[in-house]
């Protein structure tokens, strides 16, 4: 067999019929829809939907990414504490510099200690201060980075406690304010997120038990005649349902594609529109580099299927509820 | 099959548009019901088969009083009902095929299982050539045999028909009379409303007469 016949018998091969055999019998459309497609306002209802979707995952996208954002954060201020000195009334502040970096170095649990240079200090504090010439004339507090080993962390109030009785004017910094502060942040967008995904989930619903309604009342000669062939409220329920449920996939896909979209070109935006380097930097600080990554895209595929799970469920039950009340 | 114990029906509040009708169809029997324009066939038909509900007195269908079944109880017994209505009832969207189908569909059944089965019963009503068509281009006497094949096609217990010839003409009558006749020879009931006289002298059947809302059997 040649390529041509077997692309031939390829085609011929009735792909439709077997992806239809995969289905629940409900849910197979190799017979014609019982209800008719055009009877239903599906596009202004697909629009709705994926609008829906699509704030939906930009909700979750966001939310994910500051949660990423927080515990990568977190997870470097962990590792590291600072040491500050005040340079106010120190004649020597280098030789201070050095003598409290040596006192560090010597303690256990301590990996690494690194002094920064005026010039550092100048580079961190530049984007709200302006040139660091200008900055080198002030007063700005020494800092020294210790990295702490983390699975043998120093005592490190013993430490802090040392540096105050042997040093003026110096101070450990174990961050623990900062991540207190991040954590609660974090759990704020969280709970901000939660609350837009219940709204956002509250809108699906009240627009499909709507949709629901007016397109069994749209089908109602359908429905009586269902009735009068021995339907049962299960059969005509799991018709509205599929075409719901296609709807649902359909739309909230369109949503997800368009938020993904959004997230795949954040970096570029945040590249654009930045600004000065105090807001670049208060961004990246928020939303880290702007990629979502694989994780937070898969968030968008459980989006996507929850909205149509929705979709399908609320109309089920709309259904069931009206044929209920018609009897 | 069927059985009326002193049942009334009146629209809203409206006066009694049928009053004290009591009768039986045994299982496999053939009755016609006939009466004027307005005695209340249609009605007395849609209470057979739970479209109305009584204003009075019980009915029972295949032995279950119908006032005891909820939504589910009645699809079941509805499924063991073919009807065929004035207004044939058939569904625009769907081919004549779609529609004599759509009871078997309703039933769960595949679509390969029934397909040769569905095209011969349209080709023995006359409809072969039209089983792709849908009922908007066909005729009132197409439209009555695509009716009628959906209502006989799931083989039901009881055949209830509500002027099945009056679209067609008298050889198109004559045989669809003789399908209801070989339906009701392997045990179908049949209950036919008509006022279509030479349809009933053709068969030496009950008929249920119905005038001014009561019922007599003759």
């Amino acid at each position: 067999m040649n390529a041509s016949e077997l692309w031939a018998e390829f085609k011929a091969y009735p792909w439709d019929s077997l992806w239809q055999e995969l289905l629940p019998a409900r849910y197979r459309t190799d017979s014609a829809q019982i209800l008719p497609s055009a009877s239903i306002a599906w596009n202004a209802l697909t629009v709705v939907i994926a609008i829906m979707s699509f704030l939906a995952c930009l909700t979750v996208g966001t939310v994910y990414m500051l949660n990423q954002s927080a515990a990568a954060w977190v997870n470097d201020v962990v590792s590291e504490v600072t040491v500050e000195l005040d340079p106010v009334d120190t004649p020597d502040i280098e030789k201070k510099m050095t003598l409290v970096a040596l006192f560090l170095a010597k303690q256990k649990g301590i990996t690494h200690v690194r002094p920064l240079t005026v010039q550092d200090s100048a580079d961190l504090l530049e984007p709200w201060l302006g040139r660091s010439d200008v900055i080198e004339a002030l007063p700005i507090p020494r800092l020294i980075a210790v990295e702490i080993d983390r699975t043998n962390p120093p005592d490190l109030p013993l430490i802090a406690k040392s540096l105050e009785d042997n040093f003026d004017g110096v101070t450990l910094d174990d961050h623990r304010r900062w991540q207190s502060e991040i954590r609660g942040v974090t759990r704020t967008a969280a709970m901000g997120g939660l609350f837009i995904l219940g709204l956002v989930a509250a809108a699906t619903i009240a627009v499909i038990v709507s949709a629901t309604r007016s397109a069994m009342v749209s089908n109602r000669e359908v429905i009586e005649v269902l009735h009068f062939v021995g339907a049962n409220q299960g059969f005509i329920a799991g018709e509205f349902e599929r075409h719901f449920l296609g709807l649902g996939l359909r739309a909230s896909l369109v949503g997800a594609l368009s938020a993904a979209l959004v997230f795949l070109l954040l970096p570029l935006l945040m590249h654009l529109v930045g600004g000065g380097l105090v807001a670049a930097a208060e961004t990246r600080r928020l939303f880290g580099t702007g990629e979502l990554g694989i994780a937070g895209y898969l968030f968008f595929v459980l989006v996507v299927v929850v909205i149509a799970g929705l979709c399908m469920i609320t109309s089920r039950i709309g259904v069931i509820k009206v044929l209920r009340d018609y009897d | 099959m069927i059985r009326f114990e002193n049942v009334g029906l009146r629209y809203g509040s409206g006066p009694e548009v049928l009053r004290d009708i009591c009768f039986q169809v045994h299982p496999g029997s053939f009755h016609f019901l006939t009466g004027p324009s307005g005695a209340g066939k249609t009605s007395l038909l849609r209470l057979i088969f739970m479209a109305l509900r009584p204003s009075r007195g019980l009915i029972y269908i295949g032995g279950q009083n119908t006032a005891e079944l909820d939504l589910a109880g009645r699809a079941e017994l509805r499924r063991r009902i073919g009807i065929v209505f004035q207004d044939f009832r058939l569904l625009d969207h769907l081919t004549t095929w779609e529609n004599v189908a759509l009871p078997l569909r309703v039933l769960g059944m595949r679509e390969t299982d029934y397909r040769e089965d569905v095209t011969e019963l349209l080709r023995w009503v006359g409809l072969g050539d039209r089983i792709n068509a849908y009922p908007e281009v066909l005729s009132g006497g197409e439209k009555q045999r695509a009716a009628i094949a959906r209502a006989v096609i799931g083989k039901p217990e009881l055949i209830l028909a509500d002027e099945p010839t009056g679209n067609v003409d008298p050889v198109m009558g004559d045989r669809l009379l003789r399908l209801f006749i070989e339906l009701n020879r392997v045990g179908t009931s049949i209950v036919i409303a008509t006022h279509d006289y030479a349809l009933m002298e053709q068969l030496p059947a009950p008929r249920l007469m119905l005038h001014s809302g009561q019922l007599e059997v003759h």
